[in-house]
């Protein structure tokens, strides 16, 4: 089964993700984490095939995420959303120069979200359990 | 088709759960904003610098508050998220200027949104309340000032670009702004273990914000090994990368320069406390904008922009003074008090000798108009140490909300007299009592919702802080409709703790004053709310050096009030001076309420008190001499009474002789002398002779306390 991680402060947007997610036609496994450092924490312990995350967080925000993920050898190749209120337009195009593969205004459509979701998923190399 | 059908209906349910959440969140960050709007209004009362955390936090409530507004979906719920936002981002980014108005506008706009979520659900309501949202929003344009800001190019900042290009809108804006300031921008790299980063970064950061601002935490993968992780930390700072290199010992941890500071602040200076409301300070940058040299500066001199220059006028007619120097200047006037007083006798001399009259008299006009300009000067300096009680008020206001939600007590606090002015020093004396006070009220005196609901009470308890000036005394009184308390109980655990004997007669007065005796707590179980078994006697006893007293008044059933009485000023006060054999003593004129002849025979003895009838009243009579244990006069004599009085209480303290009035400087007793109940400390007069100041509040204390203690 194919792993997201969902980096997000709100409980509510996460539970929207989840429950836009828990649709897809394939099932996947979603982790939940509620900051940038818990996804630090969680990134080496197991293989994701994709990453939605938040720009406005506290601890780091999603454009360092952005940038981690994007620098390091390990975690280059996890396609990434940014998933974030409309607004800052910077904010997003450099998310985007950063590396980030996709990015999604809050709110989201539920069907558009699932749309990219399996794009990326299915240029993602599958990840082997365990 | 039936795929989509089934999204569909599956949908519906998400958002009407999620409505519940939405709520929830919602409110949960309204409170997080509302404590950090009075964090922010703290910081200005005190004059401090506003930290721009604070403000980033508040930008990024707004913003989670909009995304959830935003899938809500009521219009008034999405507009004023909206603007709300929008100031708050322009705050952030320093395009919006920092004013009174705007914080003012975006407390209520918290508030009204506040409203707004108790009415979800009920769309009349909602729809009736899109005026008041129209008007604020109006109101919030309104308080926006733009701040012109100039793009600075970072090309000359010795960072990688990938650092830059991971920095928002916001970081770049804090990096900008410090630059502006003339700070230095170092990077700091540190090297944790991945399993435990967090620890590590969270010590590094605290012990970074001691000396400036964390502006960004990259974090990029271990160099040596998967295990391990990097963060690269942009920091703005008044100290050198070396000064900072020196100060840390943190393993793994380099520290470098990327721009040096452009005039150097001071390092790190001492806490000062201000002692003015002001605007936050800025330096000033100078007026040809000599930034730093980028390749897109433009030379030529350009206006400046009126608005701009009008707000760099406001935050620069206040002056943050650290309160010692405000202490020594305090100091300087009194010991010119007493000059004058020295001066006052030597004009009384001349007057005395007719061969001076004359001299004397013109002597004595000026000494006249001395008095007077020393008098204004006095004044004036006690005034710039005063501050409003407004920033204790809000402090209080903050804790009370936390505990309200900590102990499931529905309270509402209401407010008065947040204008009411003390010196500095006393509001920072009277914090911890007051807390102690409110706390004490929120955990032990209001019931929970349910058993006020019984009693048929309002299920909400009010706590109402009053704050007004009486005479040379500030009165902050705190009252509760709670439980209040319960006298029996009270009594029983004075008798247990040995503070009373059983068969004592107390009036109601003294049984409630039990409170104040030490290790008498009326609840068995010590509570996290109210302290660890620290009880009302800390309160009397951290107020007392002030000259404060404390007073409590209760009626079962219907609540408690506690009031603090202090004193506006602590530094120059008029007193009283009276002899007992050869001593002489100060009271302060305002623990004074009149003085009398007595004949002995006025006085009347019960058991082994002297009382004397006043007014009607049987005053508790008290003799000086035999309090500090001098030879005074026979009790034959005639004699004089001074009427004592703070808060409720009131003695009369039989003296040898009074000579009348002085302004004295208090000044605490130092060196090898044992402090002496009953003196609060020592001042001279111009003639050399100390004269020691009586510790009314102590002397009361004994005096009519007097029973428990033998």
């Amino acid at each position: 089964m194919q792993r997201i991680l969902i980096v997000e402060d709100s409980a509510t947007m996460r539970a929207l993700l989840v429950s836009a997610l828990d649709e897809m036609p394939t099932p996947v496994k979603i982790t939940e984490t509620e900051s940038g450092f818990e996804a630090l924490r969680v990134l080496p312990r197991q293989r994701f095939d994709l990453i939605l995350t938040d720009i406005n967080m506290a601890d780091i925000n999603g454009l360092e995420l952005v940038s981690f993920v994007k620098s390091n050898e390990t975690y280059r190749s996890i396609p990434l959303v940014i998933v974030s209120t409309e607004g800052s337009d910077r904010d997003r195009d450099k998310g985007l120069s950063l590396g980030a593969d996709a990015y999604l205004v809050k709110p989201f459509d539920p069907e558009e979200l699932r749309q990219i979701a399996q794009d990326l998923l299915s240029r993602a190399p599958r990840s082997n359990e365990g | 088709m039936a795929a989509r059908k089934k999204t569909r209906t599956r949908k519906a349910r998400v958002v009407s759960k999620a409505d519940k959440e939405f709520i929830s969140e919602a409110e949960e960050i309204l409170e997080r904003m509302r404590l950090d709007l009075a964090d922010l209004s703290d910081q200005r009362a005190a004059g401090e610098e506003v930290d721009p955390e604070l403000v980033n936090r508040l930008f990024r409530s707004a913003h989670s508050l909009k995304g959830l507004a935003n899938l809500f979906g009521f219009d008034p719920v999405q507009n004023l998220a909206h603007h709300l936002e929008d100031v708050l981002d322009g705050l952030r980014l320093g395009r919006v200027l920092l004013s009174v108005a705007v914080v003012d506008v975006v407390d209520r706009t918290a508030s009204l949104f506040a409203k707004l979520l108790s009415a979800v659900g009920d769309t009349a309501a909602i729809e009736a309340m899109s005026e008041a949202v129209q008007a604020l929003i109006a109101e919030i344009e309104l308080a926006k000032q733009p701040v012109e800001t100039q793009a600075e190019e970072f090309a000359t900042l010795d960072i990688e670009a990938s650092l830059l290009r991971a920095l928002t809108e916001y970081e770049e804006h804090r990096l900008r702004e410090n630059l502006r300031r003339g700070r230095n921008i170092l990077l700091v790299d540190a090297t944790f273990e991945i399993i435990s980063f967090e620890e590590g970064l969270s010590e590094l950061t605290t012990a970074i914000r001691e000396i400036g601002e964390v502006l960004s935490t990259l974090p990029a993968p271990g160099e040596s090994s998967k295990a391990q992780i990097c963060f690269s930390l942009l920091v703005a700072s008044d100290l050198t990368s070396t000064e900072v290199d020196a100060r840390f010992e943190f393993p793994d941890t380099t520290v470098r320069s990327v721009a040096a500071a452009r005039n150097p602040a001071p390092a790190a200076a001492g806490k000062s406390v201000s002692t003015s409301v002001s605007e936050p300070i800025a330096t000033v940058d100078p007026p040809d904008g000599a930034a730093p040299a980028t390749s897109n500066d433009a030379p030529q001199i350009q206006p400046p922009d009126p608005r701009e220059f009008e707000s760099l006028k406001s935050i620069s007619d206040t002056v943050r003074v650290d309160i010692r120097k405000l202490d020594e200047l305090m100091n300087l006037v009194g010991e010119l008090v007493i000059q004058r007083s020295a001066l006052g006798d030597l004009v009384s001399r001349l007057h005395g000798d007719p061969a001076t009259a004359r001299i004397g008299s013109d002597f004595g006009k000026v000494h006249k108009a001395l008095d007077g300009k020393l008098r204004e000067l006095q004044s004036a300096v006690l005034e710039v140490r005063m501050v409003p009680l407004r920033q204790v008020f809000e402090k209080v206001s903050r804790v009370v909300r936390r505990l309200r939600v900590e102990l499931e007590k529905d309270v509402r606090l209401e407010l008065c007299g947040a204008d009411t002015e003390l010196d500095k020093l006393i509001v920072e004396e009277l914090i911890d009592p007051l807390m102690h006070i409110v706390r004490n009220a929120l955990d032990h005196g209001i019931e929970s919702p349910n058993e006020r609901s019984e009693k048929g009470k309002d299920p909400q308890g009010c706590i109402k802080i009053d704050a007004f000036q009486r005479g040379n005394h500030v009165v902050i009184a705190v009252s509760d409709d709670g439980r209040g308390i319960d006298r029996e109980r009270l009594r029983a655990k004075a008798e247990a703790k040995g503070v009373i004997e059983p068969g004592d007669v107390l009036t109601d007065k003294e049984n409630l004053d039990l409170i104040f005796a030490p290790g008498v707590s009326t609840r068995d179980e010590v509570t996290e709310i109210s302290g660890r078994g620290v009880g009302m006697d800390v309160v009397r006893h951290n107020l007392a050096p002030l000259g404060g007293v404390v007073d409590v008044d209760s009626e079962p059933g219907q609540g408690t009030t506690i009031s603090m009485t202090l004193p506006i000023t602590l530094a120059i006060i008029r007193s009283v001076l009276v002899a007992v054999a050869d001593q002489r003593f100060a009271i302060p004129l305002n623990t004074v309420q009149e003085t009398l002849s007595i004949d002995p025979e006025q006085i009347q003895r019960s058991e082994d008190r002297e009382i004397l009838n006043h007014r009607g009243d049987a005053l508790l009579l008290l003799r000086l001499s035999d309090a500090f244990g001098l030879a005074g006069l026979s009790r034959d004599e005639k004699s004089f009474v001074v009427v004592l009085g703070m808060g409720d209480s009131r003695i009369g303290l039989i003296v040898d002789r009074l000579e009348g009035q002085q302004d004295t400087v208090i000044k605490p007793i130092q060196g090898p002398i044992p402090t002496i109940r009953g003196i609060a400390g020592a001042t001279e007069l111009g003639d050399q002779y100390p004269v020691l100041v009586l510790d009314v509040s102590a002397l009361l204390d004994d005096a009519l306390h007097r029973k428990e203690a033998a």
